[in-house]
């Protein structure tokens, strides 16, 4: 039994046009057993970043916590939102803190950020529990289902999504992926996140 | 073998624990109280590892009992559950980890809800309509997965966990004799006869 | 404070009865006897600029760094104490580096600037220091707040400045500078006011040997965007850096 399969659960990010999707499952287990089906594993960081967590929960909820506090420290001292590229640094250092007695949980980030245009680009990155972080261009997957995900991901993703349709191929690949996965499931959430709002969608998948 | 329950209705939280005290194979106890109040609203049903049990849910009871003698009132559920959460998840990396694993039924005089969250002894966390505890688990749950409504009267309540408890004198082959059932509403904490 | 010394570890910057910290002016007054520096921000830059004086003409001054770059987007100057400025300009960079591991990028100006400030402050505070003996000028250029300047005082203060200057002269090029500044004045204009304005009051001969000066420089929206867009393994284009002897020596015969 490995740690980072305890509690079971998926977090994915996709890039679209001028716009992201961040979604994760909402099981948690205790192994095979399902102890509650309405785990939120995504986590608002500012208006346009958001952070995913899969992992051991426990962990999911102490780091939620500490970027959290990170996140509201940095914002006092210096006076503006954080940007996706800094946090995602912020993100991998915090985790390589505990090198060798690591938190386990792997980070999904997805965000946009602004250019000096005042145009709005799609941000996603995720991370290994150390923090190695790993930029991609068009999705990143963490989790139980990761194997899936990222085979469904790659069959349905392509570039320059509007937000409806990405929202629609994130959550084609996420039910499906975690559909094949035994412990992750339960339904899921999704975050649509475009320059002027952010769309969050409670999915219902099968419940079993 | 350690069994606890707990599930919600209209208003009202109700916890089970069973009443036996074991070292190894020998029961040395038969009403060992494994619920405690931690406040006019708050109830906690512990379990796990002998000693840390007791040690740990007396030093969650005193830190919320200071809580609220700082501040003149108590700590909402929520915020409750998130404090014990947290000891538990810096405990589980100290040097020596309490293993306990909790219920906590409260309910929130400010909205009227009540409410119930899972901890367990890694500091994981769920809020959830209802929950258990060891090896009653396995069966208790797909029971109240069947027959819990959170709009249930206490009576219905108290029903669908006379069911959880039958369920599991029946099937489970190291159930224990002897239950202690408590429940917290808007008028505080009292302990139920079954 | 620094090192416990336990209850009898009292600071040497203590009250007077008028409530005045006199060692904070004892440090104030050795800046007012340190050579003179300015700083002046323009539309499209900021230049720093001081007098480098040396005690005898056998002193490799070639060697002598009185502007000194902390990151690639910061550069500072000081008047005073030039051991007390090394320690902070140690500091200071060993600040900007842990910024870096953390968070990927260089601290913004301002963020750099309360650093310093308060490593400065908490000398007037801890037991067995005395205060710093330099004020500086931070000179440096970011994203959110573009080009800024700041001067910082031994007792941890700072402010954010159009122009500013410190030490010997400054009363006079402070006036100086208030008469030359206006908003829209360009960075080569300015770095021609920073010299006439040092050169009031300056002792011996103008040269690149005896000048120092640093430049912030503001990159173009598309380099901005192209800068964010860069690999983790491409270092970063300085906006700030020191004009070379020939530069200066340039700026001199103009």
């Amino acid at each position: 039994m490995s740690i980072m399969e305890y509690n079971g659960g998926s977090v994915i990010a996709m890039v679209g046009k001028g716009c992201v999707a961040i979604g994760s499952d909402l099981r948690l287990g205790n192994q095979a057993l399902t102890v509650a089906t309405n785990f939120e594993k995504v986590f608002p960081v500012t208006d346009r970043i958001y952070l995913g967590m899969s992992g051991l929960a426990t962990d999911v909820a102490t780091l939620r916590e500490q970027f959290r506090f990170r996140v509201n420290m940095y914002q006092i001292k210096e006076e503006r939102d954080i940007e996706p590229e800094a946090f995602a640094h912020l993100v991998s250092s915090t985790l390589y803190e505990r090198r060798f007695g690591p938190y386990f949980i792997e980070p999904v980030i997805g965000g946009l950020w602004k250019t000096q245009g005042g145009e709005y680009k799609p941000y996603i990155a995720a991370a290994d529990l150390i923090g190695c972080l790993n930029f991609a261009k068009d999705f990143v997957v963490a989790g139980t289902a990761s194997e899936k995900l990222f085979g469904v991901a790659e069959g349905l993703w392509e570039p320059d999504l509007e937000p409806e349709d990405l929202f629609e191929t994130i959550s084609q690949t996420l039910m499906n992926g975690v559909d094949r996965d035994a412990y992750s499931g339960w339904g899921a959430i999704i975050h649509i996140v475009t320059p002027d709002k952010v769309v969050t969608r409670t999915l219902k998948g099968r419940m079993d | 073998m350690e069994c606890s329950f707990a599930l919600t209705g209209k208003g009202y939280v109700l916890i089970a624990a069973d009443t036996t005290a074991a070292r190894s194979i020998v029961k040395m106890k038969a009403d060992e109280d494994k619920i405690k109040s931690l406040g006019p609203h708050l109830l906690m049903a512990y379990s796990g590892e002998p000693g840390d049990t007791v040690q740990f849910a007396e030093y969650v009871e005193r830190n919320i009992r200071l809580y609220q003698i700082r501040n003149l009132y108590p700590l909402r559920p929520a915020s409750a559950a998130s404090w014990v959460r947290r000891a538990l998840a810096d405990s589980l990396r100290s040097r020596s980890p309490y293993s306990v694993n909790l219920l906590l039924g409260g309910y929130d005089t400010a909205t009227h809800a009540p409410s119930l969250y899972w901890i367990d002894y890694l500091g994981t966390q769920a809020e959830v309509p209802f929950a258990c505890h060891g090896y009653g688990s396995y069966f208790a749950l797909s029971l109240l997965d069947r027959y819990h409504d959170p709009e249930a009267s206490l009576e219905e309540g108290l029903a669908t966990l006379r069911r959880c408890i039958d369920e599991v004198a029946k099937r489970l082959v190291v159930a224990p004799g002897k239950y202690k059932v408590k429940v917290v509403d808007k008028d505080g904490v009292r302990e139920i006869e079954l | 404070m620094a090192t416990d010394g336990g209850a009898y570890s009292y600071s040497l910057t203590v009250f007077s009865p008028s409530g005045k910290l006199v060692q904070i002016e004892h440090a104030l007054a050795a800046v007012a006897g340190g050579t003179t520096s300015l700083g002046i921000k323009a539309s499209n830059g900021i230049v720093i600029a001081t007098e480098k004086k040396t005690s005898s003409i056998l002193i490799d001054d070639s060697m002598l760094d009185k502007v000194c770059v902390i990151c690639p987007n910061i550069g500072i100057v000081y008047s005073g104490m030039g051991p007390d400025f090394r320690v902070l300009v140690a500091k200071a960079r060993k600040s900007a580096q842990a910024y870096w591991k953390i968070y990927g990028e260089y601290p913004p100006t301002r963020v750099l600037t309360q650093e310093i400030a308060t490593v400065m402050q908490q000398a007037t505070q801890s037991g067995g220091v005395r205060p710093y003996g330099v004020s500086l000028l931070v000179a440096g250029w970011d994203v959110n707040r573009g080009p800024s300047l700041y001067q910082v005082d031994p007792s941890g203060s700072y402010w954010a400045w159009k122009a500013s200057a410190i030490g010997k002269n400054m009363v006079n090029a402070k006036t100086f500078l208030e008469k030359r500044y206006n908003d829209d004045i360009s960075l080569e204009d300015a770095i021609h006011t920073a010299l006439l304005t040092l050169k009031e009051g300056f002792e011996g001969q103008m040269t690149e040997k005896t000048i120092e000066i640093g430049v912030v420089t503001v990159p173009t929206p598309t380099e901005i965007d192209a800068e964010r867009m860069a690999g983790p393994n491409d270092r970063p284009k300085p906006t700030f850096r020191k004009l070379s002897e020939e530069e200066v020596r340039d700026y001199l015969a103009l």
